[in-house]
């Protein structure tokens, strides 16, 4: 993998030679046309933005370079000098010199002298006369044999890698029914060049999925600015640490996470950490620690946000609940922790005014957690009162293929995303009893309640689930236990089938409105099947539960 | 295919001018005929395998499979509740791949659709005496009457096929 600086090296170039042909191109109609003001503004803004790039880079001279001559633009620009005369041949040689320069720091070479150009430059700012000899004719003649270069990389639209990943994922789809088809028929040249079919097309996906993938910094990048201006707004003093930029993930599940990620961090600096007074009361030291960090974990990347703050009260958020009617006294005593944090990602739930603590945590975190959920991730939160919290944003790297498990009702093959399901079981009737009309199990000491998938999808009308009733359990029951926001749910189903990557298409009107599916696959049977959304589910299970 | 736009040129001016055709992708609901404009028909196909759609109206029959693409199937006589007693879907039926502005929508019916062509001046605007026969008359160009006797009656998909209307249930807010 290339490191970050290779990356960053590479960024550069392409957007030096980028504006180096565009000045160029400037220079030309202003030497046609000295009044030309749109090119001599394109030119200020170019020099302007090499500058600041080169600097960020390293190459000082570079930015020198661009730097005097983004001053004599502007004086152009203000009419204290002309386009005229011996400047014009110094201007030239001063972008022939940029070009020069880019074309060193690509080739990794030590940049070409630059100081007679500069003291050139000086000279004009300060209204004197350049210092001019012949060779530097010479030298605009080379530079004119060797401008015709093209970058190594292409700008390309999102939209067209969209494209391009609809299409091999209908061709991986297309891919998996013709493998289907050769086995049945058990031909052994169809099922060689079927072999080889798969392969091409699993190094094609792998490779679109690749030209997708940016770093996280690219987003990260933005957040010192940010956090700047919001401890500046709540005068506190914040130090932010990043680290974890170079890990990779897709284009899009960055853009869709950026307004979660903007949220997650204006709430830790605004509410999460103290000001410096009640740090320094506290015991803490008086600048609040914010970490932005990513990592990748199997095929998920995590986007953690940590602050040293003051925690999420728990008991506050447990009577805040009660208060709302999320849940009744007597259950909510018997929840712990992460059972209680849930609720902050119940629409409009706010804990603003009431409690200090943590005011405002939950305001818009449903909108995070929405965010998540349309990307079928998950979010982790710890907290421990005093010390701090931590938000993890679970991922997947790719937004093209999931890992899911089928399951079979009503011989009807379902897909659920196996970010969700925490484990499969087979009970036995004497497994399972009936609490208030549901059935429940035991898993991991944990009681977790037992739906029958057939009830949850195809049971009429808004009313509740009728009650269950321990007789009609018979002979095994196969249950997929999901989890969703910490709340384990089991879905009884008449079998499972297999465990597969699919390719999700989302549902097209005007079906996308019933929230129950997160979409349909297309088996390698030519099977239409479809995505449960395990969020939805459990939501409708809560909703509807005796 | 996707090209063809729906939003055709505007009615009045094609009245205009008497010697215009019009094409009509006819078939059979209940006992009656029914046609849709061409123009407005994607494909006709033997119906795909419907996977059935948990938390839809029941006049949505399902998923399909369709080239690639997943559409609504939707059976008009139900729909329109045109379906005689004690004559369900025969075992082979065949879909009539219909667009919309943005999505595409498959009609369910029990013969194969024909092709017709008439004269665009044979279709009369919908007489007033079918509007309280049920809800299919918010949908109607028109009604033909052919020559030989017997009457097409002309949908008009572009009022059919909006999201809401497609997830109405029937009898409920027929009058809105």
């Amino acid at each position: 993998m290339k490191t970050r600086d290779q990356e960053y090296r590479e960024l550069f170039m392409a957007e030096a030679l980028e504006y180096y042909d565009s000045m160029s191109r400037h220079l030309s109609e202003l030497e046609r046309n000295p009044d030309a003001g749109p090119a001599l503004n394109e030119l200020f803004r170019l020099m302007h933005n090499l500058k600041a790039n080169a600097r960020a880079m390293g190459f000082t001279d570079l930015g020198e370079v661009a730097h005097h001559l983004e001053t004599l633009f502007g004086l152009i620009r203000d009419h204290e000098r002309t386009f005229s005369g011996p400047l014009i041949r110094v201007v030239f040689a001063g972008v022939d010199a940029l070009g020069s320069m880019i074309r060193a720091v690509g080739a990794n070479q030590p940049l070409p002298d630059a100081s007679a150009l500069l003291e050139n430059l000086d000279r004009l700012v300060r209204g004197e006369a350049p210092v001019l000899d012949d060779e530097e004719t010479i030298d605009t003649e080379e530079e004119s044999n060797r401008k015709m270069e093209l970058s190594d990389l292409v700008y390309i639209q999102v939209k067209k890698l969209d494209n391009l990943l609809n299409l091999v994922g209908e061709l991986v789809i297309d891919r998996d029914r013709i493998m289907t088809l050769a086995q049945e028929l058990d031909n052994p040249a169809l099922l060689a060049t079927a072999q080889h079919l798969f392969r091409i097309s699993d190094d094609l996906q792998y490779s679109v999925m690749d030209a997708r993938l940016v770093g996280v910094g690219v987003l990260l990048n933005k957040f010192p600015r940010v956090v700047r201006d919001v401890a500046a707004v709540e005068d506190k003093q914040v130090e932010l640490t990043m680290s974890g930029q170079d890990v990779q993930i897709d284009r899009n599940i960055l853009q869709i996470i950026t307004d979660a990620l903007l949220h997650l961090v204006r709430n830790a600096v605004s509410h999460g950490l103290e000001t410096t007074e009640q740090r320094l009361k506290a015991g803490k030291s008086p600048v609040g620690q914010l970490t932005l960090s990513a990592l990748t974990e199997r095929d998920d990347v995590l986007i953690q946000v940590r602050d040293d703050g003051r925690g999420i009260d728990t008991e506050a958020v447990r009577r805040k609940a009660v208060e709302r009617g999320l849940t009744t006294a007597k259950a909510a005593a018997t929840l712990d922790e992460h059972a209680v944090w849930a609720f902050l990602f119940e629409p409009g739930f706010s804990m603003a005014q009431q409690v200090t603590d943590i005011s405002g945590r939950g305001v818009g975190l449903d909108v995070v957690k929405l965010a998540l959920d349309s990307l079928g991730g998950q979010l982790r939160v710890e907290s421990q009162l005093g010390v701090g919290t931590t938000f993890t944003l679970v991922l997947p790297t790719s937004i093209a293929v999931k890992g899911a498990l089928l399951v079979e009702v009503d011989e009807r093959p379902y897909a659920v995303p196996l970010l969700h399901t925490d484990t499969v079981l087979a009970l036995h009737p004497g497994q399972i009893s009936v609490v208030g009309g549901v059935l429940v199990t035991q898993f991991h000491e944990q009681s977790v309640p037992l739906v029958p998938l057939r009830q949850l999808l195809y049971d009429e009308g808004d009313g509740p689930l009728p009650l269950a009733d321990k007789n009609d359990v018979n002979g095994p029951q196969h249950v997929l236990v999901v989890n969703y926001n910490n709340r384990r749910l089991g879905l009884v189903v008449d079998r499972f089938l297999r465990q597969q990557n699919i390719v999700i298409k989302p549902l097209s009107k005007p079906l996308d409105t019933i929230d129950l599916f997160g979409g349909v696959t297309l088996l390698g049977s030519g099977q239409v099947c479809l995505v449960l959304d395990v969020p939805a589910l459990t939501r409708l299970f809560l909703n509807k539960r005796p | 295919m996707a090209e063809i736009e729906l939003a055709a040129p505007a009615p009045k001016s094609e009245r205009a001018k008497p010697a215009e055709l019009v094409q009509l992708i006819v078939f059979r609901l209940g006992d009656e005929d029914y046609g849709i404009r061409i123009e407005q028909v994607k494909e006709v196909t033997v119906t795909p395998e419907v996977a059935r759609m948990p938390k839809t109206p029941p006049f949505i029959k399902g998923i399909a499979n369709l080239r690639g693409d997943i559409i609504a199937i939707i059976d008009l006589e139900e729909r329109f509740r045109l379906r005689p007693a004690g004559r369900p879907l025969p075992e082979r039926s065949y879909t009539v791949a219909v667009e919309a502005a943005d999505y595409t929508l498959g009609l369910m019916v029990r013969e194969v659709p024909r092709p017709f062509t008439l004269p665009l001046s044979q279709i009369e605007p919908a007489p007033e005496f079918v509007q309280d026969s049920s809800t299919r008359d918010k949908y109607l160009e028109g009604i033909a009457k052919l020559p030989e006797g017997g009457i097409i009656i002309v949908l008009d998909m572009r009022k059919l096929l909006t999201p809401s209307e497609v997830m109405r249930l029937p009898g409920k807010g027929a009058s809105s």
